[in-house]
């Protein structure tokens, strides 16, 4: 029986025994990266900031949030030379209003060139459109499963990332004496 | 005052995001994708600083860091680490590999910038 972890905005999980990771997707995206050979994978979730000036902004978080995932694969054994992924969510959920509106596809933008500039080839994906998304990844197999969300269900989602809105704070320094 | 900085990280936009925020201070950037290829850059010519990741295949950045000290060129040469570890106790084996400072993911240009300023200010010469 495997092991089930459900992630969250922000979130990111990666690990050495078979696991299914289980999240829920708006406009968030779940990038899914799996190394075949030492069959071992990791999903994150996450939302590119929005607003007057994210555009720095979005663009580190966005490479940070694929950076941890990287980053945790390798601590439990992958190699990010053998990753594949596949990638779900940014839904335009049609509640979503204002700047918001263009979050999603910018999150499918900057998953797609991150992962074409590091060389991850995208196995599959399921992004866009108007609903949101229950996704199950398996990090053992590497298989995903995609189920839509409709309704009161939906709201709540909507709800969920509008108000995550703000990028997170900058890393510590620390210089030795 | 603008310098050689080597940059180290297995991830090309990691690369890209460091090495436009020292553009800023007309710093001339090298990259290297892995620690392998850090030795042979600075084998091909010296350098003011290396800024390096942890968690890369092959060989990690605190071994890297220890390949840099045990060269007599760049014995004292300044090593950043920058990586998404956070943990007291990895800064403590940064420090006895010999690290110059650490700072962590995700950083800010500014801070990233004034950091490097400031350890290229401090480097024996």
């Amino acid at each position: 029986m495997s092991e089930e972890v459900r992630i969250y905005i922000g979130g990111v999980h990666a690990s050495e025994r078979p696991t299914v990771i289980k999240t829920l997707l708006g406009s968030c995206v779940g990038v899914c990266l799996h190394d075949p050979a030492a069959g071992v994978g990791g999903m994150n979730h996450f939302m590119l900031p929005h607003g007057d000036g994210a555009g720095d902004d979005a663009l580190r978080f966005g490479v940070h949030a694929m950076d941890c995932l990287i980053g945790s694969i390798m601590k439990v054994g992958g190699d990010r030379r053998r990753l594949v992924a596949k990638v779900f969510g940014g839904a335009r959920m049609l509640a979503l209003k204002g700047h918001l509106g263009n979050v999603p596809q910018q999150n499918i933008a900057f998953v797609s060139e991150f992962l074409e500039t590091e060389g991850i080839p995208i196995l599959s994906s399921d992004v866009g459109g108007h609903h949101a998304r229950h996704v199950h990844f398996h990090t053992g197999s590497g298989r995903a499963f995609v189920k839509r969300v409709v309704g009161a269900h939906a709201r709540a989602v909507v709800d969920d990332e509008t108000r995550t809105t703000t990028p997170p704070a900058s890393g510590s320094v620390t210089l030795f004496p | 005052m603008s310098a050689t900085i080597l940059i180290v990280d297995d991830s090309k936009m990691v690369r890209r995001l460091v090495s436009g925020a020292l553009s800023v201070d007309q710093h001339r950037v090298v990259e290297a994708p892995g620690a392998r290829e850090a030795l042979a850059a600075l084998d091909a010519q010296p350098v003011d600083l290396v800024i390096t990741d942890v968690n890369m295949p092959d060989v990690d950045g605190l071994d890297l860091v220890r390949a840099v000290r045990a060269r007599p060129r760049e014995r004292f040469t300044p090593v950043l680490v920058l990586t998404t570890e956070s943990g007291e106790d990895m800064k403590q084996r940064g420090r006895e590999a010999g690290a110059t400072g650490w700072l962590v993911k995700p950083f800010d240009a500014d801070q990233l910038r004034h950091t490097v300023q400031r350890v290229l200010a401090a480097r024996p010469r």
